[in-house]
């Protein structure tokens, strides 16, 4: 029996803000298109799990992208990138993942993202109601400060390790060990991206006062979050989810920041709980 | 070596302490440069460890003021150490970058060589899961 992967992956050009961006993604199943964000300073193998999930990849056409400078995924084609500081913003972000639906021609597709891809999640059901049949914020809040931190990058300790151990605590304790490693050995390969990541995630990100201006009837969002998340608890998610219109979230026990990655077998009774309220949602106001 | 200067049950603990590190394969394995040294702040009691080389060459319980100098310090209340020692701790009391954003732990003095040995220490605080609290 062969034990070739059904997963693929690809590159595709596009151009965003006037930079111009070869992205690597990878893909498997058919059906409604689910754009999956990984979190900050990683790449899309923390996806592992689900882009070989059958029951998911039987109904959904599961897409997880590397963002540029991370992963397979190049910094800018086009600019000199290496002369200034990288520091995501919401505005780029979010019309990255737009151009990317775009370029890939994806219709009526569901986004996903954990932590600052939770967060852009709100960001795009704010921004983009129209563009996506729904958004799952995953670890997300409306506003996550805290992060933005010079450890990252700093010359006289190893980043690798600082940024790989540096989110350990993040995950939980219950979940699988070599998964756990898994995740920490992504996280040495991202320090020079991470900060960057974290400028959007800890300061130009904040939506307090601005969740009602999401129309949850045009774009549902749900939102779940770990019990041992320390940055995003389940507490700010909850919060964030009752300013929403019609926004939901679930409390994921035994679970922390990184679900997909650190346990995915866990994470995937949420999700489907959390993908069947959001087409129920569409369904009834359509 | 340890070094007592009261409360002999802590001694056990500071032993146990050392022996699990210096028996632990992963800061064996990657501990060849693994050297700091710092407080364990419980209130009840304090406790500095030593490391050179990947090795706890020395933990002083409880020393005086002015007894043992140390490059950061680890410091919470003792119900906080008491969930780090359970197998499996309750949210937030799971590390160190958890309690100190969302319970009462500070991590002070020299970060740096926190950051510089993060892995190392990431992974004996770990340990007081399988040997307890220090209190």
């Amino acid at each position: 029996m062969s034990r070739i992967s059904p997963v693929t992956g690809h590159y595709v050009t596009l151009e965003v803000d006037g930079l111009e961006y070869k992205v690597f993604y990878l893909e498997n199943g058919t059906g409604q298109p689910l754009v999956c964000q990984h979190t900050a300073g990683c790449h899309n193998h923390q996806w592992r799990g689900l882009l070989e999930d059958e029951e998911i990849t039987s109904q959904y056409r599961v897409i997880a992208y590397d963002l540029p400078r991370h992963g397979k995924s190049d910094p800018p084609e086009n600019t000199e990138w290496w002369k200034e500081e990288y520091k995501l913003t919401a505005d780029h972000y979010a019309n990255f993942i737009v151009a990317l639906c775009d370029a890939l021609e994806l219709e009526n597709p569901l986004f996903m993202g954990s932590s600052f891809g939770g967060t852009i999640a709100l960001q795009l059901a704010l921004r983009h109601p129209d563009r996506f049949a729904g958004v799952l914020a995953v670890e997300g809040a409306d506003y996550s400060p805290g992060f933005y931190l010079d450890w990252w990058q700093h010359p006289q300790a190893n980043a690798a390790q600082v940024c790989a151990s540096g989110v350990w605590d993040l995950m939980a304790p219950q979940s699988p060990e070599s998964d756990r490693w898994k995740t920490w050995f992504y996280y040495s390969q991202g320090s020079e991206a991470f900060k960057g990541d974290l400028h959007f995630y800890s300061v130009d990100h904040d939506l307090r006062g601005r969740l009602g201006e999401i129309d949850g009837d045009r774009c549902p969002v749900v939102m779940l979050t770990g019990e041992y998340d320390y940055l995003t608890t389940p507490e700010d998610s909850a919060r964030t989810a009752g300013q929403i219109k019609n926004g939901r979230f679930i409390t994921m026990p035994e679970i922390g920041h990184f679900p997909m990655s650190e346990n995915h077998e866990r994470f995937r009774v949420h999700l489907l709980e959390a993908l069947d309220i959001l087409q129920g949602a569409k369904a009834s106001s359509e | 070596m340890t070094v007592s200067t009261r409360a002999p049950s802590r001694q056990a603990w500071a032993e146990a302490f050392a022996d699990a590190s210096d028996s632990d394969a992963e800061i064996q394995a990657h501990g060849k440069y693994f050297n700091c040294s710092y407080l364990i702040d419980a209130t009840e009691h304090t406790f500095v460890v030593r490391v050179e080389s990947g090795k706890v060459t020395e933990v002083a319980v409880d020393p005086g003021p002015l007894d043992v100098p140390y490059q950061f310090a680890i410091r919470a209340s003792a119900e906080t150490w008491r969930e780090f020692g359970k197998p499996v701790p309750a949210p937030m009391y799971h590390g160190i970058w958890a309690a100190s954003f969302q319970r009462d732990m500070r991590l002070e003095g020299d970060l740096l060589v926190l950051m510089q040995n993060l892995r190392c220490i990431t992974r004996q605080i770990e340990l007081l899961r399988v040997i307890g609290s220090p209190v």
